[in-house]
């Protein structure tokens, strides 16, 4: 039964996944002027009508979306072209290659240092919850998760960066090359990245904390004499995550977005920052690859938490679920 | 049991109500255009007489480069906000209503632009949409703006258009809505006296957290350098004020704060708006 509703889980997600990729090609064909012009304006005949096969400007649209596909399959992302070169160009792998470990290790330590606040923060306030200080820290909270993550990096980048003069404003160190370096430099993006984070996270483990603290078993753990820490962290936060991942899971488009600002903010040559660029130099196929490459990731990542809720919270695994 | 408003809500309503004024009388109020430059005050800081802002590395005045970007960023949030949201709105309350093949062609269309995040979705429509034939050309203000508008209004149809499809399917169980359809009502009648202006408030107070998403996204889009162009927009004025921030740090922070407000008061008044509806829905 379960079974059934996973295939038809993931068969919808091929068919979602398949229609962007499809329109992103439609959309890419759509891009006004003659993109041989553009990508090379001084080639020579035999030139342009090799571009022109290779871009799949000589079939039709159909045709060229499967044939950009299967090269997508075998991991073939396209060729990023020069714009001075006449027909050398570098493939878009190599240059995925540098920038997406990078916002990769953004997102990732954006998304650890989020949850290592959020869920304290968010057991305290449920913890304390309709006092004060809950009151207080949850209203801050909610001001904080409305700030746009590049107002925070820029103002960060300006009292840390220029004014006290503590940390690099701009470029990125591999961590090979200098791990301490390498979290200095990250220091400021993921910091600006992850605030907004923290107060959506804990705001929403808070409302799920309190319902699931009025639940019967609770009493029952208090009266059998277990600390209240146990209790909260021990039988209290499992059952009450699903929120927060569903968001967590919701939240990654807005921080891949939130990333490409950021990238471009602190100067980072991430993924987000080639995305720009090659819409900003039109790089036709670069262009179809990096939007497709994002749209799977987000797809995939919801689908990997709707396996997660089952494996956090016994009671989807049911047949109620 | 009417809750009474709190100070953070005052204070939200407040500075809506004085943005838009800003937006809708901005013209009005006596002092230069954000054009004029003024040589005399470079890099003012605020509170100097005459410019109560301060003056950026470029002799722009501050004050009125906020004024004229209430007016250009409410616009475009207002415009694409509502325009996105009838399209939306349209087709969720539709799709619900009817369901069969119809919903689930709409439900996959809505899934489909929401599985490419929302800037990156503004990002790529508005280079397909602002590009001229002859590249050499550069792509007059006014087109940025409309293309501006309709790849952020095609970013909230999904947004609301789903908020209005779920709202709908649970007006349309109930029995007061049955009883209309077995009486005979037609289908219109019934959508536009019964679904619609219950679905309306949940979905204006959604609306409210659109109008912070596309406020935001206009300011990222233009400091990725593909937004409305010469620093006529908040976001604008933020691209260009963090060219010199060493010298001229408030040419780059009121934009922020300004921005800033604006979008914690349209989500604060979106979640009270939520809220009683929430109460409202609890009492029935």
């Amino acid at each position: 039964m379960k079974y059934r509703v996973a295939l038809k889980n993931l068969a919808k997600a091929v068919l979602v996944l398949f229609l962007v990729t499809f329109s992103i090609s439609i959309l890419v064909r759509w891009l006004p002027g003659d993109p041989i012009e553009i990508l090379m304006p001084f080639a020579t005949e035999e030139g342009r009508a090799a571009l022109r096969a290779e871009l799949g400007l000589d079939i039709n649209v159909v045709q060229y979306y499967f044939s950009w596909l299967f090269d997508l399959l075998r991991g073939d992302f396209g060729v990023w072209y020069a714009s001075t070169g006449d027909g050398g160009g570098v493939p878009v792998r190599s240059m995925l290659a540098v920038a997406l470990p990078r916002s990769l290790l953004i997102m990732l330590y954006t998304m650890v240092v989020s949850i290592v606040f959020a869920v304290p923060l968010g057991i305290f306030l449920a913890y304390r919850a309709e006092t004060r200080t809950d009151k207080t820290i949850s209203n801050v909270l909610f001001a904080v998760s409305s700030i746009p993550s590049f107002a925070i990096g820029l103002a960060l980048a300006f009292v840390v960066g220029v004014q006290l003069d503590l940390l690099p404003v701009i470029g990125y160190v591999p961590f090979a090359e200098n791990p301490s370096e390498h979290f200095r430099s990250l220091v400021m993006p993921v910091v600006s990245l992850s605030i907004g984070l923290i107060a959506t996270f804990s705001r929403l483990l808070r409302v799920d904390m309190i319902a699931t603290l009025r639940e019967d078993f609770v009493t029952m753990a208090s009266s059998k004499g277990l600390s209240n820490m146990w209790i909260l962290w021990r039988h209290v936060l499992r059952p009450s995550s699903s929120t927060l991942m569903t968001s967590a899971a919701l939240q990654m488009g807005a921080l891949i977005g939130g990333a490409v600002v950021i990238e471009s903010v602190f100067a980072l040559n991430g993924f987000g920052m080639l995305l720009t660029t090659a819409i900003a130099t039109r790089q036709y196929l670069a262009i179809q690859s990096l939007v497709a490459l994002i749209a799977i990731a987000y797809i995939v990542f919801n689908l990997i938490v709707d396996v997660l809720y089952a494996v956090v919270d016994p009671r989807v695994r049911g047949g109620r679920g | 049991m009417r809750k009474k408003y709190t100070i953070p809500t005052y204070f939200a309503f407040g500075w809506l109500g004085f943005a838009v004024f800003l937006a809708v009388f901005g013209s009005f109020i006596p002092i230069d255009g954000y054009q004029v430059i003024h040589g005399d005050f470079i890099d003012s800081p605020p509170f100097t007489s005459g410019h109560w802002f301060g003056v950026d590395s470029n002799g722009y005045d501050i004050f009125s480069g906020i004024i004229n970007g209430a007016r250009l960023s409410i616009f475009i949030a207002v415009v694409s906000v509502g325009l996105g949201g009838f399209i939306g709105s349209l087709l969720g309350v539709t799709a619900a209503y009817y369901r069969g093949r119809y919903d689930s062609v709409v439900n996959t269309a809505f899934n489909v632009v929401l599985s490419v995040p929302n800037l990156v979705l503004a990002l790529a429509l508005v280079a397909v949409l602002a590009t001229n034939v002859d590249i050499n050309e550069a792509v007059p203000t006014w087109r940025r703006l409309i293309t501006l508008v309709m790849s952020l209004t095609i970013v909230i149809i999904p947004i609301l258009g789903r908020i209005a499809r779920a709202a709908t399917l649970a007006w349309s169980g109930r029995e007061f809505i049955v009883a209309a359809r077995s009486m005979g009502m037609r289908d219109r009648h019934i959508i536009s006296r019964h679904i619609v202006p219950n679905v309306l408030p949940a979905l204006i107070a959604v609306g409210f957290l659109a109008v912070g998403v596309v406020i935001i996204a206009e300011a990222s889009l233009s400091l990725l350098g593909v937004g409305i162009p010469d620093g006529a927009s908040w976001g604008g004025m933020i691209a260009r004020g963090r060219n010199d921030l060493e010298y001229n740090p408030h040419a780059l922070y009121i934009p922020i704060i300004a921005l800033a407000f604006t979008v914690i008061s349209t989500n604060h008044v979106g979640d009270v708006l939520r809220g009683k509806l929430d109460r409202r829905e609890g009492r029935l």
